[in-house]
């Protein structure tokens, strides 16, 4: 089924565009890692916050207000650009392992940054900025952050591996 | 052969270049790291730009917002330095030819000075202020300029990537 979406894919005016401006795919990539940057922003100070390393005066509900919506459509940004680099050479990502796990990763890390605010806004520390929050969520701030490390490196590592044996890459 | 000519060539034949260049693995993992670091860099200081501009983090004051990003915008800037340098190292011949890494460093400057102008003559001017007053111009040239730069450097930086293979 990947085969023949790649293949479908690798049919459609979009690749054939992708593939034949010399500027398109440095210009996607650009705003790529714009998008990433966007994102890592929202998520560095988020969960050092949460942690209690920067913004202590403020409270958290104060910062996730200010962080979630840019972060939440510059991921939309990435989904679209990440399609178009797909589209300018199918047989590329999707026949490797590194590039299922950096989007295994990214749902889990969307994820357990939604449970974390759910469960922060349900605790003192999510509008008293003297509260600490439940020891619960430094955790998993603190392993969102290496999440976040690791989708980087994987897809970095995108462009240094090999495909399956036998996939069309 | 110009000095920096020869200060390129002794670099480039150094062990630290030709296990850089000859290792399969260690370019793309120095490169992470200068990708994590600089979308650091990036993102903290596109949210200090947008703050100066008066778009985002509004209900902040300016004075405060920057004392509580510069230790980590600083910090990855540093990372993203160092391995940047390693990464220069690697092929220092084909970088110093490369339009897009002169022009990137060249931006870097620009950036850099962008900065110092801002410390120098702008954050006086909204030291101590309220957050609800508005940004004086002075200051939304300098966020601006600073977002541009940076969106520049990151151009210029990926382009790298694309006219310096084989």
């Amino acid at each position: 089924m990947l085969e023949a979406f790649a293949a479908w894919l690798g049919k459609t005016p979009l690749s054939a565009f992708m593939a034949g401006q010399g500027w398109a795919v440095p210009s996607v990539q650009t705003l790529h890692i714009l998008a990433i940057a966007v994102v890592v922003s929202g998520v560095v100070i988020l969960n050092l916050r949460v942690l209690g390393v920067v913004e202590r005066g403020q409270p958290i509900g104060a910062l996730a207000h200010r962080f979630v919506v840019p972060s939440t459509a510059a991921i939309g940004v990435l989904l679209v650009t990440g399609l178009l680099m797909i589209a300018s050479e199918p047989d590329r990502a999707l026949f490797r392992t590194v590039f299922w796990i950096k989007m295994g990763l990214l749902a889990a890390a969307m994820a357990a940054t939604a449970g974390m605010l759910a469960g922060l806004r349900a605790s003192p520390a999510w509008i008293d900025a003297g509260a600490a929050p439940p020891p619960l969520y430094k955790g998993l701030a603190a392993g969102l952050l290496l999440a976040w490390i690791a989708i980087i490196i994987a897809g970095r590592w995108i462009g240094y591996t090999e495909g399956w044996p036998g996939s069309p890459s | 052969m110009s000095l920096v000519g020869v200060v390129i060539d002794w670099l480039q034949a150094t062990p630290l270049s030709g296990a850089i260049r000859e290792s399969d693995w260690l370019f793309p993992a120095i490169e992470c790291a200068h990708v994590i670091a600089f979308v650091t860099v990036v993102g903290s200081i596109f949210v200090v730009d947008l703050r100066l501009m008066g778009v985002a983090s509004k209900a902040r004051r300016i004075d405060e917002l920057i004392a509580e990003l510069l230790p980590i915008t600083w910090t990855a800037f540093g990372i993203a330095a160092v391995a940047g340098l390693l990464l220069f190292v690697s092929k220092p011949v084909t970088y110093t030819q490369n339009f897009f890494f002169l022009g990137k460093m060249a931006l870097l400057v620009l950036a850099a000075a962008n900065m110092g102008v801002f410390h120098a003559f702008v954050q006086k001017s909204v030291a101590g202020a309220p957050a609800e007053t508005p940004p004086p111009l002075s200051a939304r040239a300098s966020g601006a300029a600073s977002l541009a730069l940076w969106i520049a450097i990151v151009a210029f930086g990926r382009w790298i990537g694309f006219t310096t293979l084989g």
